[in-house]
């Protein structure tokens, strides 16, 4: 069921998208994006690269939700996103840094870190002071 | 502990803290298993030491920046907060962490970081990693947002901060990080922890300022990536101020043509499209402005534009075509459909 309910949504985003296009290359302007991506790649992109980043915003949106974000937020979040943002994020949204501040993963390596804190190389505990 | 966390001597140290023998016995011991562990944890401090350039000033201290207090896991909203609040766009760290946290990851991701300051109003636009990039924006009073690991390689502890100052005599950098709103941090243990999460760092200025240490390349990036979601008239301000730096950008003279078109300003388009067209014979560049000189009601200069742009380059040939086709219906006569 989810598979469906996925495999449906992205064929909507997908039609839904070229629709805009077909509109868009008729009647206006060729976007800045565009051009800032031609001359990155000294040329446009063919269709299957225009179609992989309507995946790759599909998935994040997917991603987000299931992360716990709100649908509504994560729309408006993927929305945001350059091509380029999105195809990035989907490759690492489980394997990017997420700053979250000091709390992470700080228990199972207490001694070490304050040691470490301590000689200055690390900063995890507001109480320490590096020696140096 | 009252007294800031810089880097002092242990001397001075052992005077003002009764615990200090004990943690400098600790950080021996430290020091010892360290060593022991990884052979190369003490080779940062046999580097030569770093000489500022002598334009910087001495000490600078962006003071009336604001302070919005985190100690759970919002570190990365209360930072966009404060880099915006600085920059005269007040969002709230409720609204940013809708924005920008993700839950079952427990923070916040660098992309939608800088989405987010864009969303504020912000063009985010990422800096070198280097330590004098960070002075150069601070110098210009840019405060300026930073990803940190405060822990290990193995045992990470992801955290963006505000870097808002620095002390050249002292040897520190000054942060609203977390819950303290004025943490001194040593250059030494800043840059352990920067180096961990790649040296990654950003600044968030309202469009039409620019930063003083980004790259034409990243300086480029944001402000297409801002034009996206802002309003055009934002974004013209931000392309203006950055081709007037880089004159010899194609992206930034588009750029500037197209928000101008998207606010009406036709004449205004037309200069820039001109401009880019004569100066880089782009396709996209006289595609955009054959579309404009039909809308100027001037088909036959607008015809030679666009003929241009097809015999340019095939990329662009779709969208050459279709516009040649909407000058033929023009100048076929008054009651052709555009």
């Amino acid at each position: 069921m989810e598979r469906f309910k996925r495999l449906i949504s992205i064929l909507m985003i997908v039609s839904f998208t070229n629709v805009l296009f077909i509109q868009h290359a008729a009647a206006t302007l060729i976007s800045t994006e565009q051009v800032a991506r031609a001359v990155a790649a000294e040329q446009g992109r063919s269709g299957h690269a225009r179609l992989a980043d309507v995946l790759a915003r599909a998935d994040v949106q997917q991603e987000l939700v299931r992360l716990g974000v709100s649908a509504e937020d994560a729309q408006l979040r993927i929305a945001a996103l350059t091509d380029d943002e999105a195809a990035l994020l989907a490759q690492q949204i489980e394997s990017a840094p997420a700053g979250s501040g000091v709390l992470g993963a700080i228990l199972l390596v207490f001694f070490v870190l304050l040691l470490t804190d301590i000689l200055g190389f690390t900063k995890v505990f507001p109480f320490t002071r590096s020696v140096r | 502990m009252v007294s800031p966390k810089s880097s002092r001597s242990p001397a001075r140290c052992a005077e003002r803290t009764p615990g200090a023998g004990r943690r400098r016995f600790l950080a021996a011991a430290g020091a010892t298993a360290l060593v022991a562990l990884a052979g190369c944890a003490a080779a940062p401090t046999l580097r030569p030491a770093w000489q500022a350039p002598a334009d910087l000033p001495r000490r600078v201290e962006l003071a009336d920046t604001p302070f919005f207090p985190d100690d759970t896991y919002y570190c990365g909203p209360a930072a966009l907060a404060t880099v915006l609040g600085a920059a005269g766009l007040a969002v709230s760290v409720d609204t940013l962490a809708d924005q920008v946290f993700v839950p079952a990851r427990r923070g916040s991701l660098q992309i939608e970081m800088l989405v987010a300051a864009r969303r504020g109003g912000a063009v985010a636009t990422l800096i070198p990693g280097e330590r004098e990039a960070l002075m150069r924006e601070l110098a210009a009073g840019h405060p300026v947002v930073v990803l940190q690991n405060l822990g290990l390689s193995w045992a990470p502890a992801w955290h963006y901060a505000v870097v808002v100052g620095y002390d050249l005599e002292r040897g520190h950098f000054i942060l609203r990080s977390g819950a303290i709103e004025r943490e001194l941090t040593s250059f030494r243990t800043f840059e352990h922890t920067w180096a961990r999460s790649g040296r990654w760092a950003f600044v968030a200025l309202p469009p039409g300022q620019l930063p003083a240490s980004a790259t034409e390349l990243e300086a480029t990036r944001a402000l297409v990536a801002f034009e996206r979601g802002a309003p055009p008239e934002a974004a013209e301000r931000g392309y203006a101020a950055a081709l007037a730096h880089w004159p010899a950008s194609l992206i930034l003279a588009m750029g500037l043509g197209n928000t101008r078109y998207a606010q009406g300003d036709l004449t205004g388009a037309e200069a820039a499209f001109g401009d880019a067209a004569r100066r880089h014979d782009a396709p996209a560049a006289h595609h955009n402005l054959a579309v404009v000189l039909l809308e100027l009601g001037r088909p036959r200069e607008a015809r030679a534009a666009a003929e241009r742009a097809l015999a340019a380059n095939g990329a662009l040939g779709e969208a050459a075509r279709a516009t040649l086709a909407r000058i033929d219906a023009v100048e076929n006569g008054p009651d052709s459909p555009r």
